[in-house]
């Protein structure tokens, strides 16, 4: 039987019309060919209530699942190999059989001339031979501007040779960048982010009872505080990290509350890990802290530590707390490198630590 | 002997005796059989006592947590060093840079509209006089640059134009002229700075200054009130608040006041003929009892035009004066004071109060040498008094050419209780001079923002690039350039590099 399909244009739309295999119901292909092919028929019949139509069998005739066994493993494995190999199309694709027994579409509109009338418009358009609604032939123009450029060759010569120059400018001016940098945006203030990351991290360890509007007024009276009070007196021993000189200090108040905190901020916490030494003894190991965990844990230290300070106000205990560890006077210094020491003698323990998943 | 057994139901009729029974106490009922001691013997088992768990009869069931013992702290600050803290003034940060080329106020330049804009220092020798009449008040911000300094606006220029013009110098003098300005505006506008402002030109013109700088310490209740004898209705006296005003006056103007003469008759123990005017209101210092007739002295001295029949030799003319009241509202309600049958007093009934306000009174012209009135209203601290807002509504109708007949004319509402002496103050009086003004303050320009946000920068506070656009931003964020909003955009940090922590 000659191949009625048309295999070269099976990729284009009018065959791609076809039901996909897909929308069958699945066929388990390990399941016997001769019962998938009787399974086949009641998955397509629709189970109608009305039992008038059910085709009454005799009971010599009735068949259980369990009635014939399966197929012998020879046989099963010849009908797959039929499938896989004989079925094949040329290009050696396994074959539907709509593919192989069903009539393409163009068939049946070559007998159909009414049919042929409403087809879809893709269809139309292949039948039709010769003109395309686009072009694709580029290239036959390309010798007539070939041809054309000698002419207009004097000036535009010059216009690419001043194109040249001010490219080479540009990129004398600007390395890497063809053209001048674009302005960013400015910055406006936004409400939400009208404090700096770091003043809003401490004035909310400020609050208490939840009340922001008090806390930011406390910030505000240590920002004030640090910007009016004399330059700190900074222990070699004890720097500011990174600080710009001691005397530029106040005039930037919120720069120098961050370096006073980032200066005590503890790299890790001790954790205390119980069962890896065994006997139930809890061992120390260091876990480091993310920067914002840092900052937490000095702002924290420091509130501590302005507790003892005998100022009526908050704001002025907690600034005078900070000018003090600016000076290097403070018991937050003693309690980081406290803290960096078990630190330090509980690193051999890092190992013995188990693993996270 | 009769039998032991009853015949009838065949029970025994007498009891065993004692010996034959097994002794009960010594074999208790509850004793184990494998156990040799007896259970009395050992401790009676206490209940546990721990309240947390044990439920007393209709008890709640919730979770009950002992609280935390308070932990001894610290010792509290000494009595009044948190007042003295709230109290303070700092006029100066020495870590703000100095601004180069910042000019001084001076009587020559109040009058400059070129500096509008710019930032004019107080001259040093000023501050103790400004000081001394209370014109700094703790939260104005002075303690972040490195001197204090206002800036000069349209309002400044045009006071320093009228300031010269009572003086009796420049293009058109008006010497002895009185002017009386109510000074409102929106919070944060600047009133009382602008009463700073006027201070500092009359102590450069020589004036001499007499403020309330708080209106409300009269009406308070804090001070001492003396009921006057035979007044109808009844008057009090404040002597402590007149010493006070009396102490300020004298440290205030100590040049001017020394430099005059008594020149009137007064009824005063302990006054000497050639006696200084310094002298003459010292006298109400040590004894607040004659603080108010001192008073009195010292105000005729001031307003008088000659000197009484007698007294002419080292007769001098008076200098104008300005009178400085801030937080207006107060004086225009009852007082916190009571009289005798427990009635509210009205602020109208204090003669302290009562002398400030019939100044301010259309057509009143007290001050025959001249001088400049400025009352101005508080929003920060201010009773709502619906007659005065009546009554500034109509003064601001009157200036806007609103005729007092006419329907759009601004009045009480009915019912509304409005207070009748507080209208009765603000009453139109046509053809007498001089009338009452109301000067309404409002925001800056852009140019004077920029130039007031310029002095934050180059004092070293604000590290932004000042151009159009940003003062722009500033000066629609500020509500149209209120001052006291810009100023606290001009000190809002926010650093623009936070350098990232190496260990």
């Amino acid at each position: 039987m000659p191949l009625r399909v048309n295999l070269f244009t099976a990729h284009k739309a009018a065959t791609a019309l076809r039901q996909p295999v897909g929308s069958f119901a699945p066929r388990n292909i390990a399941s016997p060919l001769r019962f998938r092919a009787e399974q086949s028929a009641p998955i397509q019949k629709r189970w109608n209530s009305s039992k008038d139509d059910k085709k009454v069998i005799p009971p010599d005739e009735q068949k259980f699942p369990t009635q014939d066994p399966l197929p012998h493993v020879s046989e099963e494995a010849a009908e797959v190999d039929r499938i896989m190999s004989k079925e094949k199309s040329c290009d050696g694709q396994p074959t539907a059989p709509e593919l192989e027994q069903g009539s393409p579409v163009e068939e049946i509109l070559s007998r159909d001339k009414e049919a042929m009338k409403h087809m879809p418009k893709v269809m139309q358009d292949q039948m039709k031979k010769g003109t395309r609604s686009f072009s694709t032939s580029a290239r036959s123009r390309l010798p007539d501007i070939q041809n054309s450029q000698p002419e207009a060759d004097a000036s535009a010569a010059i216009l690419a040779s001043m194109i040249q120059g001010v490219e080479e400018q540009t990129t004398e001016r600007l390395p890497g960048l063809k053209f001048a940098e674009p302005e960013a945006p400015q910055g406006t203030l936004n409400f939400r982010k009208r404090y700096d990351t770091m003043q809003d991290q401490f004035t909310k360890m400020l609050m208490q009872d939840g009340k922001l509007a008090r806390a930011q007024k406390n910030m505000s009276t240590i920002l004030d505080t640090l910007r009016t009070s004399s330059p700190p007196n900074i222990q070699s021993r004890r720097p500011l990290i990174g600080a710009p000189p001691a005397p530029q200090l106040p005039l930037d108040p919120v720069l120098y509350l961050t370096l006073i905190v980032d200066s005590v901020a503890p790299l890790f916490r001790i954790r205390q890990q119980k069962g890896i030494a065994g006997g139930g003894t809890a061992v120390q190991v260091p876990h480091p802290l993310t920067l914002r965990q840092r900052r937490r844990t000095a702002i924290k230290w420091i509130i501590d530590g302005s507790e003892k300070r005998r100022d009526a106000q908050l704001a002025h205990r907690v600034a005078n707390e900070l000018i003090a560890i600016a000076e290097g006077r403070s018991g937050v210094w003693d309690r980081r490198d406290q803290q960096h020491k078990i630190g330090i003698s509980g690193r051999a323990n890092l190992g013995l630590a188990p693993r996270r998943r | 002997m009769a039998s032991a057994w009853c015949w009838s139901c065949l029970s025994r009729l007498r009891p065993t005796p004692q010996a034959v029974l097994p002794p009960s106490s010594a074999i208790p009922r509850g004793t184990s059989a494998f156990h040799s001691s007896a259970i009395q013997y050992a401790p009676p088992l206490k209940k546990k006592s721990n309240s947390m768990t044990q439920l007393k009869y209709r008890q709640g069931q919730t979770l009950r947590r002992k609280k935390k013992k308070t932990v001894e702290k610290a010792r509290p600050p000494a009595p009044g060093e948190r007042k003295a803290m709230r109290k303070r003034i700092v006029l100066s940060n020495p870590n703000a840079l100095e601004v180069e080329g910042m000019q001084e106020i001076s009587a020559e330049n109040i009058v400059d509209a070129r500096l509008r804009g710019s930032v004019l220092g107080l001259p040093v020798p000023m501050l103790d006089q400004l000081r001394a009449v209370q014109a700094f008040k703790p939260k104005q911000g002075w303690s972040i640059f490195r001197r204090p300094g206002a800036v000069v606006r349209r309002d400044t220029v045009e006071m320093g134009r009228l300031f010269e013009k009572i003086s009796g110098e420049g293009d058109a003098p008006e010497k002895g002229k009185v002017v009386k300005k109510v000074v409102t505006g929106m919070k944060g506008s600047g009133k009382t700075v602008h009463l700073l402002q006027a201070m500092s030109m009359a102590f450069l013109k020589k004036w001499v200054v007499v403020t309330v700088p708080e209106a409300r310490e009269l009406v308070s209740g804090d001070t001492a009130y003396v009921p006057v004898e035979g007044s109808k209705p009844t008057q009090y006296i404040q002597p402590g608040a007149t010493s006070a005003l009396l102490m300020r006056t004298v440290e205030a103007n100590r040049e001017v006041l020394s430099s005059l003469k008594v020149s009137q008759k007064h009824e005063i123990a302990g006054l000497k003929p050639a006696s200084s005017l310094e002298d003459l209101a010292k006298l109400g210092f040590q004894d607040p009892a004659v603080a108010w007739p001192v008073f009195k002295a010292l105000w005729t001295e001031l307003t008088a035009t000659a000197a009484a029949p007698g007294m002419e030799k080292d007769f001098q003319p008076r200098p104008p004066m300005l009178v400085a009241v801030d937080g207006l509202a107060h004086w225009m309600q009852n007082s916190a004071y009571r009289d005798l049958d427990f009635n509210l007093i009205h602020a109208h009934d204090l003669i302290f109060v009562k002398h400030f306000l019939s100044l301010l009174r259309n057509g009143q012209a007290e001050l025959k040498n001249g001088g400049m009135l400025l009352y101005a209203t508080s929003t920060s601290n201010s009773p709502g008094v619906y007659a005065l807002e009546v009554g500034l509504d109509q003064m601001a109708a009157r200036q806007a050419g609103t005729s007092p007949t006419s329907p759009e004319y601004p009045s009480a509402e009915a019912y509304s209780n409005a207070d009748p002496r507080v209208l009765d103050l603000f009453k139109p009086i046509e053809g007498k001079e001089p009338q009452m003004e109301l000067q309404n303050l409002g925001g800056l320009t852009r140019d004077e923002t920029r130039g007031y946000l310029e002095y934050f920068a180059r004092s070293g506070l604000l590290r932004e690039p000042i151009n159009e656009q940003w003062v722009g931003e500033k000066w629609s964020m500020s509500g149209g350039g209120i001052i006291g909003e810009l100023e606290k955009l001009g000190r809002h940090v926010r650093s623009a590099a936070i350098p990232t922590p190496t260990a």
